[in-house]
């Protein structure tokens, strides 16, 4: 039966690695669209909404199914608790991805303002960690994570950033409110991603050592 | 040794013959705690359990080397008295084992041997000891019956409670609930954290989940070692030891 129960654990896991993979290929998606203004691709975004829903609540019933049959210890349970916390984050990341493909189609039809200031570079980032941050828990491995805190430190400043240039440009012609105040929530976006990133690297640290750590 | 501490081992070997079923066990029971030992079979958990009353003195071509004490007292020091040692470690065992004697007489029976003459005496113990093990409400109006025609649930509450009548600091059970359903093991559980309030538990126990349920601290054993000791959150949520994790997590055994 403990044959039985790891093989399902494995396929849950393997199964939450597409999931996050989907989640951030929203993300990356509603970005690039963002930055060559292209409906279409944000539509595409907008349309995978419910097939991500679907995945996490089929694999949070998987995963009480092996906590309900399996009853499980130690690392296999640290892990179905991570795997739970990582379809949670992917969810989250993926409706971000929604969110900035609902803005691309309001603002796709104007040239963006000061090329967009740091977004793009703020989303490689962004997304540079949530990799990371998947690699590790498919490969229960730590290194990918070991420089987080120093990266989600540059993506908290970068918000920053935008956020006061953003506010430069809006005092200096009013007629950019309302596209720099969307640049503005999309780093927001952007922050909260690499922040989910950040939750799913504790999560995979106690997964792996059974120790709590925070990540600011 | 901290004086939460009632039982302790140092250095403990046992060998059956030649075989060598203890190796270098060294642990700590704290008192009003339940403790659970657990491994694969064979691992030598039981045998473990019985040196804390010396019950494998009962077997051939068994030597014990180390030191076990209860209250700082070292029970292999010559001129211990083994009935007394027992009187104060009870044991419980894996089948029910009821005498062939009504429920009043299987409870009065251990307070009669250790002197106690007194019928209302012997009244007053026979009912705190069902109390305690949760049956007085199912036999009160039958204490003559049979203890056989009790079920298996029932009667092994029944030598829980004759367990009890001595006034034990110590209570060692070996699979107590090996052999009942889940209800009557519900109920068993239910009563070891109760029981834990007045006495010090032991149990061996081959179901993980009821170690994770009932005890406080954990002992995982393989071939004769303690490989790990710790408190029971600890050990099923993030073992030290590699064995422990492989062994709970269901990799062996």
């Amino acid at each position: 039966m403990a044959e039985k129960f790891h093989t399902e654990l494995d396929n849950v896991k393997n199964e939450t690695v597409v999931m996050a993979r989907f989640g951030r290929a929203m993300l990356r998606d509603a970005v690039d669209a963002l930055v060559r203004q292209d409906p279409d691709l944000a539509e595409g975004v907008v349309a995978r909404k419910d097939e991500i829903h679907t995945m996490e609540v089929r694999l949070e019933e998987d995963c009480y199914h092996l906590i309900a049959t399996g009853q499980p210890m130690a690392k296999d349970m640290r892990t179905i608790v991570c795997t739970l916390k990582v379809i949670a984050a992917s969810h989250r990341i993926g409706r971000y991805g929604k969110v900035i493909a609902k803005i691309v189609q309001e603002i796709s039809d104007k040239p963006h303002i000061a090329r967009m200031m740091s977004i793009p570079h703020m989303a490689d980032l962004a997304i540079g960690m949530i990799d990371d941050a998947i690699e590790a828990y498919e490969k229960d491995s730590l290194r990918q994570i070991a420089e987080f805190p120093a990266r989600d430190d540059t993506i908290d400043a970068l918000r920053h950033s935008i956020f006061r240039e953003g506010i430069t440009h809006m005092m200096e012609d009013p007629k950019t409110i309302t596209r720099c105040t969307h640049y503005i929530m999309v780093a927001r976006y952007l922050e909260r991603c690499a922040d989910h990133a950040c939750k799913i690297a504790e999560n995979v640290h106690y997964m792996e050592t059974g120790e709590r750590v925070e990540i600011h | 040794m901290s004086s939460d501490v009632i039982i302790a081992t140092h250095d403990l070997n046992l060998w059956y013959n030649s075989t060598h079923a203890l190796q270098s066990v060294s642990m700590q029971v704290k008192k009003n705690n339940v403790t659970a030992l657990i491994g694969p079979s064979g691992c030598g958990k039981s045998t473990l359990l019985r040196c804390f009353n010396r019950l494998n003195d009962l077997i051939d071509h068994v030597r014990v080397t180390g030191e076990i004490t209860l209250d700082s007292e070292n029970i292999h020091r010559p001129g211990t008295d083994v009935v007394s040692l027992r009187k104060r470690v009870g044991m419980v065992f894996q089948k029910p084992n009821p005498f062939p004697k009504s429920i009043y007489e299987n409870v009065a029976y251990g307070p009669r041997v250790h002197g106690v003459r007194d019928t209302k005496e012997l009244d007053r113990i026979v009912e705190e000891s069902l109390r305690h093990a949760a049956l007085w409400d199912e036999v009160k109006d039958r204490l003559s019956d049979s203890a056989l025609s009790l079920s298996g649930g029932q009667q092994q509450r029944l030598c829980i409670a004759r367990t009890l009548a001595v006034g034990p600091e110590v209570i060692l059970m070996d699979e107590p609930c090996s052999a009942l359903d889940p209800i009557a093991t519900a109920k068993i559980e239910n009563l070891i954290d109760l029981l834990k309030k007045e006495y010090t538990v032991i149990i061996v126990t081959h179901n993980m989940q009821q170690a994770a349920r009932v005890s406080d601290y954990t002992g995982f054993m393989y071939l004769g070692k303690l490989i790990e000791c710790g408190k029971t959150s600890q050990i099923f949520e993030h073992p030290n030891e590699e064995l422990t994790e492989n062994y709970i997590t269901g990799r062996f055994g």
